[in-house]
C-alpha cells in the first residue's frame, strides 16, 4: 500500500511469506532502522529497495502503528544449471554466457534471455540453426532446477559464393579477391569457412576496394544476399555487383582560392598521371605533392581539396586541386588506446605529425594506414575528436591487438630433396616492441637446417631496418652430390629505404664451411683400391672461414606499386669476401622480373631474368661457393642436374655447380574452364639458361660416355618447356610441373615431373 | 637518396606579427590574430610561444633540423604585449638529455615477457 | 574439525558453518582453491541468503583474487556487492573488485586503461567505506596508480623529446606539473622542461624551471641535472652524450625509449 506523506517510526518489523529468504535479510535489504522517524518518501525508498532485488514476485509494506508489515511473494530459487545437447560449446563455456545461476533466483525473463544468449554463442560459431529452449524441474522445499535444452543444428558452411553483374572480373578473379575460403572438402578442419556475418561484412569491403583500386570509381558492392539451405547447415552468399564505368585521369589542374598564392608552382610539383588508372591512392598522392610545395614555402594551412570533373564519354575524370586556406585546428593529443601489449612508441612512431602540429586530415589516414599494415590488429580506428578549445583537436586511436606469434609446422615435398618437415616459430611483434623474431627447424631426407631472425624495424628510432640472422645446416652425401657439407653463418644486416619503391641493404657475414668426403656414396661397388671420388671434389674437402661484407638494392612494385595488375621487380647484390677469413672471393648476383595480369586479371604472364658471377682470388672456387640451380630456378632439372659435372675412377657422375649462370624464365598461368570451387588453374613455362665456368677442371672428358676421372665444362645452353597445374587444395597451394628438356646435354639429369606442397597447419 | 621533409608546429609569419601593437594588444586579441600559442611558459601569466620546425630525412641517417623558428610574445602586469622576439636554430642550445628516468612501477624483466610471449602461440593454418 | 571431508560426498548433512569453516581451513592450507571453492558453494547452495551464505560469497571473491582469476573475482565480488549492499563485508568485496584491475595493471608503455578502472574502484572505497582497513590500504594503492598514470604522461613526453619535438615534450611535460604534483615524476619533468627549454633558446623559462626544482625537490638527482646544464659549466657546443652503440643496446635491446 501507499503510504501517506506523514512521519513513520517502527519499534518493530515484521516479515511474512517468506519460505527461503529469513526475516532479518529482508529487512537488510529495506534498510530500515528501527525507532528513527522516516518520512513517506523514505518509505517508498525503502520499498523500491527490497522490490528492486528482483528476489520477489510481489511486495507490500503495510504500516500498523508502529510496526510494518513486509508481505512477500518469493520465486523460487534455482538449486541447479544444466545444459544438454551442448556438443560444440561445453558446459563452462556456456556456464559464462548465462546469468541464471544455482543458488540465484529464477525468473522466466532471465530464463529467457539466456537461452537467447547461448543461441547467440553458437550463431557466432557458425551454427545459425541452433534451437534453446530452457525447461524448468521441481525440486522439493520450493526449490526448481533449471535446464537449457539444445539442439545445435550443423555449422553453417558457406557452400557457394556467387556473384551477379560483374562484366569486368571474372567469378574467379573476384574469388581470389575474397578471404573466405570456399567449403572444400576438408572444410571441417578449417574454421575460414563457416560462415559469420562479420567476414561477409569484410569481404563486402575486400570486394569494393578490389574494385576502387582498378578505377571504378562509382561501384556498388550490396551486401551479400544469403539463403540458408533446406537442412539448414549450408548458405549461399550472393554479391550484388553494379561496376559503373572505369575511369582513368584526365587533365589535372591545380587553382589558387588563397590570395597572395600563386598555383604555377604548385602546378609544376605534380607528376602527370594522365592515362593511368583512377584510384584513391592517386589522388591522395596528387594533394601530398601539391600540400608539399605550400610546406617548403613556409605556409602551414594551405590544403588541396580535390573536385572532380567527370567525362563520361571518353571514360577521364579531370582532377581540379583547388588550394584553400585550411582552418587553423591544432592536434593537442595523441592518446592511444587497446595496445594492451604493443608498446605505445610502436604506433605513436607511425605518424609524421606530432603533438602541437596543425591537423592535417590526409596525413591523419596515411598514419592510420601504416598502422594497420603493421599488422599486429585486427582494428584501427583513427580519427580527429574535438579537443579542450575550438582550435583544439585530439586525435583518437583505438586499436584492437590480434595474436602475431604462430607456431607453424610445415610438411614438405620436393623432388630434389623428398618428404621433410619442418617447425617455425615466428612472433611479428616480439615483446610488443615491433621486433619480429623467427626461429624455424627443418629436416629434409639429406638436409638438416636450423635458423634463427631477428630484425628490429626502427633502430634507434629511425626508418633503419636491423636485422641479425643466424644459420646453421648440414648436407649428407646422396645419389646426386658425393660429399656432405656443414655450415655454421652468422650475419648482421641494415635495411633502409631509398625511394619509394626502392630499398638498399647492407651486410656482413661470417660462415664457416666444411665439405667431408670421407664416406663417399657409391652407387656401382668399385673395385677396392679405386678411389671412388672425383678428383675436383675431393680438392674441395676441408674447412674454410670466410668473412664477408656485401649490399643489395632492391626495387619492387608487383604488391604496393601504383598499379595492382602489373609490377616490376629489380634486385642487384654484390658480396666481397677476403676481409680476414682464408677465402677471397667477389659474387654478384642480378634478377629483373615482370608481371602483369592481362584479359581481366585472369592471366598472368610473368617474365623473369637471374643471373651471377662469382670471381675467386684465393685459389680455385669451392663447391659451396658455387653456383648450383634449384629446381624453382630452373624447371625439368634436378639439383647439380646440368652445368659442369665430375666424373670419379668408377664412373660416377658429380655435379659441380659453376662460377657463372644465367637463366631465363617465362612463364604464363590461366584457368583452365574447371568449375571454381576445385580451385585449380594451369600454366605454361619455357626456361632457358645455363650454368658453366669451373676453374682448374684437371683433364677434360673426351669421347663418348661412358667417361671417367676427367671433368665436362662446355657453356652450352639448356632449355625447357612444360605445363603446370596448380590447386590450392585445403591441405595448402600444391604446385604439379610436367616439363620436358628441349635443349640439353647427354649428361645433364633431367627431371620431367615435379611436385611441391608447402603445407602448414 | 632523396631527402624526405617533415614539418612541424606553426609560426606566425611576419606580416602576421605586424597586426600586433607593443603595449596595445592583449592575450585576446592576439589569439585573435595570430591563434592560441602551441605552448606557454611554465609559471601561470607567463610568455606565449610559437614553434615551428623543418627537419630532413635522408637514408639511413638520423633525422636533421634544418629550420626552426620560434615566435616568443611576452606580457607584462596588465596582460598586455610587452616584447615580441624571435628565435633561430642558432638560438637554441644543442642539450645531452639526462639517461635517468624515474622509476615508473614494475617494468616486467625480459625473461618474464619472453615467456609470456612465447606462451601465447596460435595454429597457423585456417 | 579434524576429519576431513572427502572432495566429492554429498555435504547435505553439514551445518552452515561447519561447511564454511571446513572452507576457510581447506583454502588457507593448500595453493590450489577448488577445494574450498567447492564448499563455499555449497554452502550457498544449501543454505541460500543466510549469513554464512553471504560471507562464503566474499570467501569466493576472494579466493579466485588469490589465484589470479581477475575476472571470475570480479564478477563474484561484483554480485556480493549487488545481492548484499549495506553488508559489513561490502567494503572488502569492494577492495577485491579495485584489487582485480590494480593486480593487471600493465606497464607504462601499454594502455592504462586498467590503471583508471584501478583508480575509481580504489576512490569508490575510499569514499563509500572511509574509516576501514581497506579504506587506508586503497589511499595507497590509489596514489601509486595515479602515479602511474603521470608515468605514462613523462615515457611519451620523452618520446617527443628523443626525437627533437620539443614543443610537444614541454607540454606533456607541463600537463605533469600541472595535474601530477603529488606524484614522484614531478622532479624529473621539470628537468625535463628545463632541457626542453634550453634547446629551444629559451633561457628565462628553463631558470624558472630550475628555480621551481630547485625550490621544491633540492635533493633529488634531477636537481642536480639541471643546475649543471642551467649553470655555465654545463653548456657545451655539442651533444655529448653516450656512444651509439649504447644507445642501441638501450633501446632495441632493454626497450628504453630514450
Amino acid at each position: 500500500g501507499g503510504a501517506a506523506a506523514q512521519a513513520y517510526r517502527f519499534s518493530n518489523i515484521d516479515v511474512q511469506g517468506n519460505a527461503l529468504i529469513d526475516d532479518d535479510q529482508v529487512v537488510a535489504f529495506a534498510r530500515i532502522v528501527r525507532n528513527r522517524s522516516m518520512s513517506g518518501a523514505d518509505l517508498n525508498a525503502a520499498y523500491q529497495r527490497v522490490a528492486g532485488t528482483g528476489f520477489f514476485r510481489q511486495v507490500d509494506f503495510t504500516p500498523r502503528g508502529n510496526t510494518l508489515v513486509i508481505t512477500v511473494q518469493e520465486y523460487p530459487l534455482i538449486s541447479r544449471v544444466a545444459f544438454e545437447g551442448n556438443r560444440r560449446l561445453n558446459d563452462e563455456r556456456l556456464g559464462g554466457v548465462v546469468t541464471s545461476r544455482s543458488g540465484g533466483v529464477y525468473s522466466p525473463a532471465t530464463a529467457e534471455a539466456d537461452a537467447n544468449a547461448i543461441a547467440a554463442a553458437y550463431a557466432e560459431a557458425g551454427r545459425l540453426s541452433a534451437r534453446v529452449t530452457p525447461r524448468l524441474i521441481e525440486r522439493a522445499n520450493g526449490r526448481v532446477d533449471l535446464a537449457f535444452e539444445i539442439e545445435e543444428g550443423a555449422v553453417v558452411e558457406v557452400e557457394r559464393i556467387s556473384f551477379v553483374g560483374n562484366r569486368t572480373f571474372s567469378e574467379r578473379r573476384l574469388r581470389g579477391a575474397l578471404a573466405t575460403v570456399q567449403a572444400g572438402r576438408l572444410s571441417t578442419l578449417f574454421r575460414a569457412d563457416n560462415y559469420n556475418e562479420a567476414r561477409v561484412a569484410r569481404d563486402r569491403q575486400a570486394l569494393q576496394d578490389f574494385y576502387l583500386s582498378r578505377g571504378f570509381v562509382d561501384v556498388q558492392v550490396l551486401s551479400g544476399v544469403t539463403e540458408l539451405t533446406r537442412e539448414r547447415d549450408g548458405a549461399y552468399v550472393t554479391f550484388t555487383i553494379r561496376e559503373g564505368q572505369q575511369y582513368r585521369i584526365g587533365r589535372v589542374s591545380v587553382v589558387s582560392e588563397i590570395g597572395g598564392i600563386d598555383a604555377a608552382p604548385y602546378q609544376a610539383a605534380l607528376t602527370d598521371r594522365t592515362g593511368m588508372l583512377f584510384t584513391p591512392t592517386m589522388v591522395e598522392s596528387l594533394i601530398q605533392q601539391a600540400e608539399r610545395v605550400g610546406y617548403e614555402a613556409g605556409q602551414r594551412f594551405v590544403r588541396a581539396e580535390p573536385r572532380l570533373v567527370r567525362n563520361e564519354r571518353d571514360g577521364t575524370i579531370d582532377v581540379e586541386l583547388a588550394l584553400v586556406r585550411g582552418e587553423r585546428v591544432f592536434i593537442e593529443r595523441i592518446d592511444i588506446q587497446g595496445n594492451v601489449a604493443t608498446q605505445d612508441n610502436v604506433i605513436r612512431r607511425q605518424f609524421d605529425v606530432a603533438e602541437g602540429d596543425p591537423l592535417n586530415p590526409r596525413e591523419i589516414r596515411e598514419a592510420a594506414a601504416r598502422i594497420q599494415a603493421l599488422g599486429y590488429f585486427s582494428d584501427v580506428q583513427v580519427n580527429p575528436v574535438a579537443g579542450s578549445s575550438p582550435e583544439q583537436a585530439v586525435v583518437d586511436v583505438q586499436v584492437e591487438e590480434q595474436p602475431t606469434g604462430s607456431l607453424g609446422f610445415g610438411l614438405s615435398y620436393g623432388a630434389d630433396d623428398g618428404i621433410g618437415g619442418s617447425i617455425t616459430y615466428n612472433e611479428t611483434n616480439f615483446l610488443g616492441r615491433g621486433q619480429r623474431l623467427s626461429v624455424q627447424v627443418s629436416t629434409v631426407s639429406s638436409a638438416r637446417s636450423l635458423s634463427f631472425n631477428f630484425t628490429e624495424p626502427a633502430l634507434l628510432g629511425r626508418d633503419l631496418a636491423f636485422g641479425i640472422a643466424v644459420g646453421l645446416s648440414s648436407t649428407t652425401s646422396s645419389e646426386s652430390a658425393q660429399f656432405g657439407t656443414q655450415r655454421l653463418q652468422f650475419s648482421p644486416s641494415l635495411t633502409f629505404p631509398v625511394s619509394e619503391f626502392g630499398r638498399l641493404s647492407v651486410r656482413a657475414s661470417i660462415s664457416r664451411d666444411e665439405l667431408t668426403v670421407t664416406v663417399p656414396y657409391d652407387a656401382t661397388p668399385a673395385p677396392t683400391g679405386t678411389d671412388t671420388v672425383a678428383a675436383r671434389i675431393r680438392q674441395d674437402a676441408g674447412t674454410t672461414m670466410t668473412s664477408s661484407v656485401g649490399y643489395t638494392y632492391s626495387f619492387d612494385t608487383r604488391r604496393n606499386g601504383r598499379d595492382p595488375d602489373r609490377g616490376f621487380v629489380f634486385r642487384f647484390g654484390q658480396d666481397l669476401a677476403g676481409l680476414g677469413g682464408d677465402r677471397r672471393w667477389l659474387r654478384s648476383t642480378v634478377m629483373a622480373g615482370y608481371e602483369r595480369r592481362v584479359f581481366n586479371g585472369d592471366v598472368t604472364l610473368r617474365a623473369e631474368f637471374e643471373a651471377g658471377a662469382i670471381a675467386h682470388q684465393s685459389g680455385d672456387s669451392r663447391i659451396n661457393e658455387r653456383f648450383v640451380l634449384t629446381s624453382d630456378q630452373f624447371r625439368g632439372f634436378s639439383a647439380y642436374g646440368m652445368g659442369p659435372v665430375a666424373y670419379s675412377p668408377n664412373g660416377t657422375r658429380n655435379g659441380l655447380g659453376g662460377n657463372f649462370f644465367a637463366v631465363a624464365r617465362l612463364e604464363a598461368e590461366f584457368p583452365i574452364g574447371l568449375p571454381a570451387e576445385y580451385n585449380m588453374h594451369g600454366g605454361l613455362f619455357m626456361d632457358v639458361g645455363s650454368v658453366w665456368g669451373i676453374d682448374n677442371p684437371g683433364t677434360t672428358c673426351v669421347g663418348p660416355a661412358p667417361y671417367s676421372n676427367c671433368v665436362i665444362d662446355d657453356r652450352t645452353l639448356r632449355a625447357t618447356a612444360g605445363v603446370s597445374l596448380f590447386w590450392d587444395s585445403p591441405m595448402g597451394p600444391l604446385r604439379f610441373n610436367f616439363s620436358t628438356p628441349i635443349m640439353s646435354e647427354d649428361y645433364d639429369q633431367p627431371r620431367r615431373f615435379d611436385l611441391s606442397m608447402a603445407t602448414r597447419f | 637518396c632523396s631527402p624526405i621533409m617533415r614539418y612541424h608546429g606553426y609560426a606566425p609569419s611576419d606580416e602576421d606579427l605586424a597586426q600586433i601593437q607593443v603595449g596595445r594588444d592583449t592575450r585576446e586579441t592576439v589569439a585573435q590574430a595570430i591563434g592560441q600559442p602551441g605552448m606557454g611558459g611554465v609559471m601561470e601569466g607567463s610568455g606565449w610561444y610559437y614553434v615551428q620546425s623543418d627537419w630532413r630525412e635522408r637514408g639511413w641517417r638520423a633525422p636533421e633540423e634544418v629550420d626552426r623558428q620560434v615566435v616568443a610574445i611576452s606580457f607584462d602586469q596588465g596582460d598586455r604585449v610587452s616584447n615580441i622576439e624571435r628565435f633561430g636554430l642558432a638560438d637554441g642550445q644543442v642539450v645531452a638529455l639526462s639517461r635517468r628516468v624515474t622509476d615508473s612501477g614494475p617494468r616486467p624483466s625480459v625473461m618474464s615477457q619472453v615467456l609470456s610471449a612465447l606462451g601465447q602461440f596460435t595454429s597457423l593454418g585456417g | 574439525c579434524g576429519n576431513q571431508v572427502g572432495t566429492d560426498e554429498p555435504l547435505d548433512g553439514y551445518s552452515a558453518e561447519e561447511i564454511f569453516t571446513r572452507g576457510e581451513y581447506v583454502l588457507e592450507n593448500n595453493r590450489r582453491i577448488e577445494p574450498a571453492m567447492r564448499y563455499f558453494r555449497e554452502v550457498e547452495r544449501l543454505y541460500p541468503y543466510t549469513d554464512w551464505a553471504r560471507r562464503s560469497l566474499v570467501m569466493q571473491a576472494y579466493a579466485l583474487h588469490r589465484d589470479g582469476q581477475y575476472d571470475e573475482a570480479r564478477a563474484t565480488a561484483q554480485r556480493f556487492l549487488d545481492q548484499y549492499p549495506g553488508d559489513p563485508d561490502a567494503a572488502w568485496a569492494a577492495y577485491i573488485v579495485a584489487l582485480t584491475y590494480y593486480d593487471q595493471i600493465e606497464d607504462v608503455g601499454r594502455d592504462q586503461g586498467l590503471t583508471f578502472q584501478a583508480l575509481n574502484h580504489l576512490r569508490y572505497v575510499i569514499e563509500q567505506y572511509p574509516n576501514t582497513e581497506y579504506a587506508r590500504s586503497a589511499v595507497l594503492k590509489f596514489d601509486l596508480a595515479f602515479d602511474r598514470l603521470a608515468a605514462k604522461e613523462m615515457e611519451i613526453g620523452r618520446f617527443y623529446l628523443s626525437r627533437g619535438n620539443y614543443q610537444a615534450g614541454i607540454n606533456r611535460f607541463r600537463a605533469v606539473v600541472e595535474q601530477y604534483q603529488t606524484t614522484t615524476q614531478t622532479p624529473e619533468a621539470l628537468h625535463r622542461l628545463v632541457e626542453s627549454y634550453l634547446a629551444l633558446g629559451l633561457r628565462d623559462e628553463a631558470q624558472t624551471a630550475g628555480a621551481i626544482l630547485g625550490h621544491n625537490f633540492r635533493s633529488s638527482p634531477f636537481y642536480e641535472d639541471s643546475f649543471r646544464l642551467l649553470t655555465a659549466a654545463g653548456l657545451s657546443d655539442q651533444a655529448q652524450g653516450t656512444s651509439w652503440l649504447n644507445d642501441i643496446y638501450r633501446r632495441t635491446i632493454r626497450g628504453e625509449w630514450l
